[in-house]
């Protein structure tokens, strides 16, 4: 899995693109880089996941802990563009509730 | 009834590298068989890769499990069966029911199963035997 990251300077919006399997050996990367993420001062995060081909019950996890993180620093975790693989598994676990998949990067940052 | 096409093996150690050998092979399914419906694949590859994960993760004692994994791909269904050298399944991880949704733990076998028709589990002389079937749509 690759990651990369979109944050303009001065900014508290973060985008974070993940590229292949988010399953048990990319998740802990995951984890980290949102840590990084807002350790930087980027709180509200959108994971953008068009390049997310496959997901398992630990990328969920990496999420979830990403979504707490983020809330615990005064922010947020939004997902976008999420593929249907990603979507179903969303679905099946009722994450799709606290995590509701926006269509587009640009939908996932309205109002903020 | 029979399979229509060759079936697909694997065996490997339950460490987690292990996972993209699996990946890889549904991959080959679905090169070998454009028939298949994408949505069957992709559930079927979620159930496997939880279930694989959950050996890895929890399988005693840790590092040394093997496991054998058979696909199967019939007419009407997907047929998976891993059978791991482990010890018994503490029954405390055995499947409940879907975890809180912050939860970061506890989604991997349940969301197997809701992925497949049939899930069995069952520990015998041969190991952790895990049986997973999903009806082609």
């Amino acid at each position: 899995m690759e990651l990369t990251r979109t944050s303009p300077a001065g900014e508290p919006v973060a985008v974070i693109g993940c590229q292949g399997r988010l399953n048990m050996l990319a998740a802990p990367a995951l984890r980290s880089f949102i840590e990084e993420t807002l350790g930087e001062g980027h709180e509200k995060i959108v994971v953008e996941l068009s390049g997310t081909s496959f997901i398992d019950s630990s990328g969920l996890a990496a999420l979830i802990g990403g979504l707490k993180a983020a809330r615990q620093s005064g922010g947020d975790l939004r997902i976008a563009a999420p593929s249907d693989q990603v979507r179903s598994v969303l679905r099946l676990t009722n994450l799709d509730r606290v995590l509701l998949p926006h269509a587009q990067v640009s939908d996932a940052t309205d109002g903020w | 009834m029979r399979p229509t096409a060759g079936d697909y093996a694997l065996e490997a150690l339950a460490v987690p590298e292990c996972l993209n050998l699996l990946h890889d092979l549904l991959e080959q399914v679905g090169t070998d068989h454009p028939e298949l419906g994408s949505e069957d694949l992709s559930m079927f590859e979620t159930a496997i890769i939880e279930i694989a994960g959950n050996v890895v993760e929890h399988g005693r004692p840790p590092g040394r499990v093997v496991f054998r994994f058979r696909l199967h791909v019939f007419d009407d269904r997907l047929v998976g069966v891993l059978v791991d050298s482990g010890e018994a399944l503490d029954p405390t991880l055995r499947p409940g029911s879907m975890p809180e949704e912050m939860a970061e733990s506890g989604r991997g076998l349940v969301l197997a199963r809701v992925m497949l028709d049939e899930f069995d589990y069952r520990h015998t002389d041969a190991g952790n035997t895990w049986t997973m079937v999903r009806h082609r749509s």
